[in-house]
């Protein structure tokens, strides 16, 4: 966080140095695999940007550069569950809310990405490889009903074409009211947000039966003209026939069961609800269907009674599935590595905490075979800390994507 | 004549009140002392180190004593809460030395600026806050027992701030002191209000000027009183030699000169927030140029000028640590500020950042964590969030350290303070228990 011009020169820098030709080796590190426990005193060995084995007792290749690792703890590369950096500042004309229209499924959140950041968020980023952070998700705003196609991003890359790691991930809906009264258009009630939506998903099925019949007509009629392309209807199909997972922004309990009815009605494909902040009040509701809610930036919540709920352990508690998000640039996310350990603070077990800022989210999105835990054969992407990951005064010594070094800190610059 | 009545009647009823309410105030004190006796395995006093183990007796709201052991006797029934089986730590009622915590809420919208003129000096922000806002009992549940609530920093000059105990349920009750000075604020704050309206000032020098002219409209007023005060000396004397009666009216009393005045003279300080590096020199120019008691709010970019603001002892209340969005004024914002100002001589007082999650009021502690980590020793982050805080608003005789004679607000963590799996299982402000968290789960 301190040295940015510094941070960049070494990400530069280091990034080439570390090209991996050779295999690297980390020694007698505490590997917090995420899947299969903990490994005290653990080997790893990295080759060509994957885990290529993982141990107490592992082949080390002669030509292996040997990173000694003592001491240290290592976990997966942290994964932020919902993110909007790179999209401009908060507060006026934003990049994440196409204002003109409520229902703008045919936007896609790659194309107002920057990927050094926006200022004042400029090289956010970079500040959060430096505290762990590898994958994110990046969505669109709340500010309309339906907004747009999410990616999920590693964090390195020189374009954000580089960076997709999936790409559409889901389709990001908002319950609630929306800023449309003050123009005269819908939605001015809850109930307009929950219309619009049931209206485009009926006029996606109206449009994908034109395509299937398209498709059966030209087999008998070669000249059959097909239908005219909608973007805004393509991108709901894909929805409708549950190619592309569903995110809804829902914080009152009313909101939050508004998008479970919507998902019942149209079988949402992996349903997930963002912040949730009166999730507990239904955490039966959403542990039936198997939907994910992924806490914060609010991470703890006081009940009418005025007692402190702690959002991600209740929920985990009762049977629900959570990742731990930043909602960056609300809570900045560098700090994804703190809204967890937050959690951990008020209760939460600190292995289900770590979970929900690695394996969990890489659920969310399909990637748990290649990022989220460390495994033979998943990719690189590793952070060494000098400590309990949770701890404010841990450091964050050296972060991995893909193999290659995205960041050391002056202290693990000496490792 | 009803007038003069009315007058007479509102006199007598208000000696009658008073006379009633130091009747039952003495009574009470006299048949019932109310004591509380606290063992801990630790006792950070911040004035006078640690004891490990100690004790404290409170005495009607007040540390009695505070040692290792206790000399004065105490009375049989004195409840006792001895958390010496527990690895407990005892620190001093945290203090957020600068919040707009109460003023807003979700039905009545923000209420720490009245953004219809940059100078509003004459605001008082008790009038502001809402002492049943569910935010003041979830942050005391937190180990914060007091505050120093302020205008925001939409207006150059905002209002008088207050220091409140986040306890009672009226602002009254809650006051420790008020006013507790001026609130100013330079940079983007007051250029985007009003610059957005065609208004001044919508620059930095526009707002640098109306700081000055305001101070200096206050000289002149000032002037003024002190001219008629010396005037109507000289009359009095001549009235009595020469039996004339030439009486010259009082200039008219201005509400928000009043408060200006006060920082002129030094008997409130000026509490200024400033990002940037050129907006803390803006703030260091007019506290020189009008010789302020003064204290930066935020100084995000201190550690640019550390030496500048450490020349001048003038103290630092240091804000933001990052967790929320940047603006562009806090876009270069470090976390070792608080290290690179206390190493330069500057008396740091660690804030809240006041957003969602990790940065909200509640966590002050781990802010603290967080100033640990940027390289401020531990000692000194605790001082931060306690003694300095009490110092720079004016309330240390009261609050701020566990001492003799002062109140008991007191906070027993059930670990070291600044850990961050560390909780609150009591806090007591005035000698009475405001919070007891109800199981190890809760």
């Amino acid at each position: 966080m301190k040295k940015i011009g510094f941070v960049i020169l070494a990400i530069l820098l280091v990034s080439q140095l570390w090209a991996q030709e050779n295999p690297v080796a980390i020694k007698n590190a505490r590997i917090l695999t995420v899947t299969h426990g903990v490994i005290e005193k653990g080997h790893l060995l990295i080759h060509k940007g994957k885990i290529t084995d993982i141990g107490t007792d592992i082949q080390i290749p002669a030509a292996a550069q040997i990173l000694e690792a003592e001491g240290m703890l290592i976990t997966p590369g942290l994964i932020d569950s919902h993110s909007h950096l790179g999209l401009g500042p908060s507060g006026g004309i934003t990049e994440d809310n196409e204002a003109s229209n409520p229902v703008t499924p045919q936007l896609r959140i790659i194309d107002s990405i920057h990927p050094e950041g926006v200022p004042p968020h400029k090289y956010s980023f970079q500040h959060a490889l430096s505290e762990g952070v590898t994958t994110i998700i990046a969505r669109p705003g709340s500010g309309n009903v339906i907004g747009g196609q999410s990616a999920a991003l590693k964090l390195l890359g020189k374009t954000v074409d580089d960076m997709i790691l999936v790409f559409p991930c889901d389709m990001k809906m908002a319950m609630g009211r929306k800023g449309y009264g003050a123009k005269g258009m819908m939605p001015v009630t809850k109930m307009g947000t929950a219309y619009l939506v049931r209206q485009a998903m009926l006029d996606a099925k109206d449009y994908q039966r034109s395509w299937d019949k398209y498709e059966l007509d030209k087999k008998k009629t070669p000249a059959t003209k097909p239908p005219k392309r909608d973007l805004k209807n393509e991108a709901m199909a894909k929805v409708l026939t549950r190619e592309l997972p569903v995110h809804i922004h829902a914080s009152p309990v009313d909101d939050i069961m508004t998008a479970l009815r919507l998902g019942d009605e149209f079988s949402f494909f992996k349903l997930s609800i963002g912040h949730g902040d009166e999730s507990y009040k239904i955490a039966d509701e959403l542990a039936k269907r198997g939907v994910v809610v992924v806490v914060g930036p609010q991470m703890i919540v006081f009940d009418d009674e005025g007692n402190l709920v702690n959002l991600a352990d209740y929920l985990v508690r009762h049977g629900v599935e959570v990742n731990i998000m930043t909602d960056a640039d609300v809570v900045q996310q560098e700090f994804l590595r703190f809204q967890a350990a937050l959690a951990v603070k008020y209760g939460m077990d600190p292995g289900e905490a770590l979970k929900a800022i690695t394996i969990n989210p890489a659920k969310l999105i399909g990637m748990e075979n290649r990022i989220g835990s460390i495994e033979k054969g998943k990719d690189a992407d590793l952070v060494i800390f000098d400590g309990d990951p949770f701890d404010i005064e841990t450091q964050v010594l050296k972060v991995f994507i893909n193999g290659t070094v995205v960041f050391q800190s002056d202290k693990g610059k000496e490792k | 004549m009803s007038r003069i009545l009315k007058c007479c009647l509102t006199v007598v009823i208000g000696i009658m009140v008073n006379i009633t309410v130091s009747v039952t105030f003495t009574a009470g004190a006299e048949t019932k002392t109310k004591t509380l006796v606290i063992k801990a395995d630790h006792i950070l006093t911040i004035s006078q180190g640690e004891l490990s183990p100690g004790m404290i007796l409170i005495e009607n709201g007040k540390i009695r004593e505070i040692g290792k052991s206790i000399s004065a006797e105490i009375p049989d029934d004195t409840p006792v809460i001895d958390v010496t089986q527990a690895e407990s730590w005892v620190t001093p009622g945290l203090i957020e030395a600068h919040t707009i915590l109460g003023t807003s809420s979700r039905y009545s919208g923000f209420n720490s600026d009245e953004t219809s003129n940059p100078n509003t000096a004459q605001l008082l922000i008790i009038d502001g806050i809402n002492p049943f806002d569910k935010r003041i009992k979830n942050t005391r549940m937190a180990g914060i027992t007091a505050a120093l609530i302020a205008p925001g920093r939409q207006n150059v000059i905002g209002g008088q701030p207050a220091v409140l105990k986040l306890k009672g349920k009226t602002v009254t009750d809650m006051t420790l002191l008020s006013p507790a000075g001026v609130k100013f604020s330079l940079g983007e704050g007051p250029k985007n209000t009003y610059g957005s309206k065609g208004r001044l000032p919508s620059t930095r020098m526009g707002s640098a000027y109306v700081m000055r002219k305001a101070l200096i409209d206050a000289q002149e007023y000032a002037q003024k009183q002190a001219d008629f005060l010396k005037q109507q000396k000289t009359d009095t004397k001549k009235k009595k030699n020469e039996q004339q009666q030439t009486q010259a009216a009082p200039p008219k009393r201005n509400l928000q000169m009043e408060p200006l005045t006060k920082l002129l003279n030094q008997e409130l300080t000026a509490f200024i927030e400033c990002y940037r590096a050129d907006d803390i020199m803006t703030a260091l120019r007019i506290i020189d140029e009008f010789k302020l008691k003064a204290v930066l709010v935020g100084c995000t970019e201190g550690y640019r000028v550390s030496d500048e603001i450490a020349k001048r002892e003038i103290p630092v209340i240091v804000s933001p640590f990052g967790m929320g969005p940047r603006r562009m004024e806090t876009k270069d914002l470090r976390i070792d500020t608080s290290a690179v100002l206390a190493e330069a001589g500057v008396k740091v007082i660690i804030k809240s950042d006041e957003v969602l999650g990790m940065g909200s009021l509640r966590e002050l502690p781990l802010h603290a964590a967080l100033a640990v980590k940027g390289g401020l020793d531990r000692n000194s982050a605790l001082r931060a969030i306690t003694i300095n805080a009490a110092e720079v608003l004016g309330v240390a005789h009261r609050i701020g350290s566990l001492e003799k004679g002062k109140d008991a607000d007191l906070v027993i963590f059930n670990g070291r303070p600044l850990h961050y799996r560390t909780r609150v299982d009591y806090v007591i402000i005035d000698g009475q228990v405001v919070f007891k968290r109800k199981s190890p789960q809760s």
